[in-house]
């Protein structure tokens, strides 16, 4: 009914719409008349109510809750062709037992190869290691037996010549004794006759002497001598003087008479007492000096 | 309904943590791309796959022809840990076939490796003396680990490290003091030894008196050996329980006894009767060491007398299946009846 309704209104206005647009196009009905009033009647035969709302009934449906389907009757469809059966027994498709040997085989087969390879492949080095630690052992106990025969030759050429150093120094040794005996004994032979000649030539060059003698040899008679000769020298001196003196008062002498004379002739005789003293001095000094001697 | 996928759990062999590796030949060159890529992941999944390609001979010989070798290097120098590990781990597995021993050897790795003896993760430090070690059991391994200087970084590394890597660092100077000796004596090794040889595992003490008796083949060791005087804890050892302990301080009194110094020391700290108990043990391994050992004290003659009464000890040895302890018994009887 709403629908309608709204229908209807919308169609109302299309034509008022319309109705508008005509009627500024077209005259509509001219207006009633004073006293008459316009009224829309009906001409049918029959007549029907007319009014803007259409002549509804509600009417109302609904549904139920929704039902399972129902089960699908069983369909047994007719029967056609033939029956045949087959059946098949315990063994005759296949033997487990024989047929999962092949799988079984493969798994457990691959696992204990990989085992195996595992335990070879450690096998294989610990034989590798024990080979080498075989050798190691016979390498070294004959690498310590040579060296026991090194040391121990070694040793014995150490020894050998320890003992051949000992021996050549015994040797030199001896030798050195032999010669020292030798030396010896030529020594005393040689040196046998050594004391008379020594004292042989010592006494021949003079070593064996008299103290006294000597010793007035030695020192007596050189001291005699000094004093001879002091003695002598004196003399001489006496004589040199004296000499000079004369010479000297010759001189003079001789420049007195070239020149003419100073007074200097108290000098020479002063000089000479003095002079004639000196002579007889040293004479008394001599006398002297020998007496002290010859009463040693 | 009928799917695709057979069962709700992945087939076994998918691993996550792992690179997929390439068919064939291609693998080990993908390997080698993905190693030196930028992206952590994928190094670290190679690296996992590498791990497991690596115990294949083949596939070591194939690797170090590609040049793997390079990579591997830089590597070990990565910030990550995990990186480190695994890298040390492949190289470590690379060093237990003679063809990667060789290869490693020739590219150098030695050189790299010592930047990571102070690696503050334990694993790192434990594969990379595992590297040493079984690289030093070639002759040419044990040069090149001697001219790369590592002796006295390892000795020092002796005295701080944990147990486990103890024993590798002294199976790597076992070997390596093989060759030469100056440069551990120089870093004080065998004061560190003498410790170790009271050490409570039974590995460590063996494996010091291993070290002691390489030490002791040498001239200068010896010197060494008499003069910090290892010799009476070596004869301790002696009496020890465990015979690989026996053996190896046996031999190593066998070298130490060559000098004079040695023999007089061993005298004086009654070394006679314990080595006769292990010559007469029939079943010891230190018998021919033993044997040996007694020769030497032989020789002095205070050693010779207590000898010539147990001659007959040394008459059954003649019978020893091995023929080195029958040459060994051999030699030490003429040395005990030999009068000057």
């Amino acid at each position: 009914p709403h629908t309608l309704e709204v229908k209807r209104k919308r169609r109302a206005q299309k034509q008022g719409a319309r109705r508008n647009t005509l009627e500024l196009i077209q005259p509509a009905t001219p207006e009633p008349v004073e006293g008459r009033e316009h009224v829309q009647v009906q001409t049918e035969l029959y007549l029907e109510e007319i009014s803007d709302r259409i002549i509804e009934v509600d009417g109302e449906c609904q549904t139920d809750d929704f039902l399972d389907r129902p089960p699908t009757p069983l369909f047994i469809p007719a029967k056609t062709g033939k029956d045949v059966a087959t059946q098949i027994e315990g063994g005759e498709l296949f033997d487990f037992d024989i047929e999962v040997k092949p799988i079984l085989e493969v798994l457990v087969g691959k696992t204990v190869e990989q085992a195996l390879l595992e335990v070879m492949e450690e096998e294989e080095l610990a034989q590798l290691w024990s080979h080498q630690r075989a050798f190691a052992e016979l390498r070294n106990a004959e690498f310590a037996e040579l060296q026991r025969l090194e040391e121990q030759d070694r040793r014995i050429r150490e020894e050998k010549e320890r003992r051949r150093l000992e021996h050549l120094e015994k040797l030199r040794k001896q030798k050195e004794t032999a010669e020292k005996i030798a030396a010896r004994a030529f020594a005393q032979r040689y040196l046998a006759d050594l004391i008379p000649s020594v004292f042989n030539n010592l006494y021949d060059s003079g070593f064996f002497y008299d103290p006294i003698e000597r010793d007035i040899e030695t020192e007596f008679l050189p001291w005699l001598m000094l004093e001879v000769e002091e003695t002598l020298q004196k003399k001489v001196l006496g004589r040199t003087m004296l000499d000079s003196l004369i010479r000297m008062v010759v001189e003079k002498r001789l420049d007195e008479f070239s020149h003419p004379p100073p007074p200097a002739q108290t000098k020479a005789p002063a000089e000479e007492p003095r002079a004639a003293d000196a002579a007889p001095k040293m004479s008394g000094e001599a006398d002297a000096a020998d007496q002290p001697v010859a009463e040693e | 309904m009928a799917q695709p996928r057979i069962s709700a759990y992945l087939p076994p062999d998918i691993d996550p943590t792992k690179a997929a590796l390439a068919f064939g030949r291609r693998a080990l060159p993908k390997l080698n791309e993905e190693l030196q890529s930028p992206e952590l992941l994928s190094q670290q999944r190679a690296l996992m796959a590498l791990c497991d390609l690596v115990h294949d001979p083949e596939k070591v010989y194939q690797a170090i022809a590609l040049g793997f070798l390079d990579s591997l290097k830089t590597l070990l120098v990565h910030q990550d840990q995990t990186v480190r590990q695994k890298t040390t781990e492949v190289l470590s597995i690379m060093a237990l076939h003679s063809i990667g021993r060789e290869g490693l050897i020739r590219g150098g790795v030695i050189s790299a490796l010592p930047g990571l003896l102070d690696d503050p993760v334990d694993i790192c430090r434990k594969n990379t003396h595992q590297i040493f070690d079984r690289l030093a059991k070639l002759p040419e391994g044990a040069g090149s680990v001697l001219r790369a200087g590592l002796i006295p970084p390892l000795v020092l590394k002796l005295e701080t490290e944990l147990d486990e890597i103890q024993e590798l660092i002294l199976g790597t100077l076992s070997n390596c003091l093989r060759v030469e000796v100056s440069e551990a004596l120089a870093a004080g090794a065998v004061a560190v030894l003498k410790e170790k040889l009271s050490h409570p595992s039974t590995a460590i003490r063996s494996k010091a008196a291993w070290v002691l008796l390489e030490i002791s083949s040498h001239a200068e060791g010896k010197i060494a050996v008499c003069k910090e005087e290892v010799i009476p804890v070596l004869v301790r050892l002696l009496e020890d329980t465990q015979p690989e302990v026996q053996v190896n301080s046996a031999g190593a009194l066998m070298f130490a006894l060559v000098t004079p110094q040695g023999r007089s020391s061993a005298m004086g700290a009654e070394a006679i009767p314990p080595l006769l108990t292990l010559v007469a043990e029939e079943t010891s391994k230190a018998r021919l060491n033993a044997i040996k050992t007694l020769t030497l004290l032989a020789e002095l003659p205070e050693g010779r007398r207590t000898l010539l009464d147990h001659r007959e000890t040394f008459q059954r040895c003649l019978d020893d299946p091995s023929e080195a302890v029958q040459r060994a018994a051999e030699i030490a009887i003429t040395v005990i009846d030999w009068k000057p």
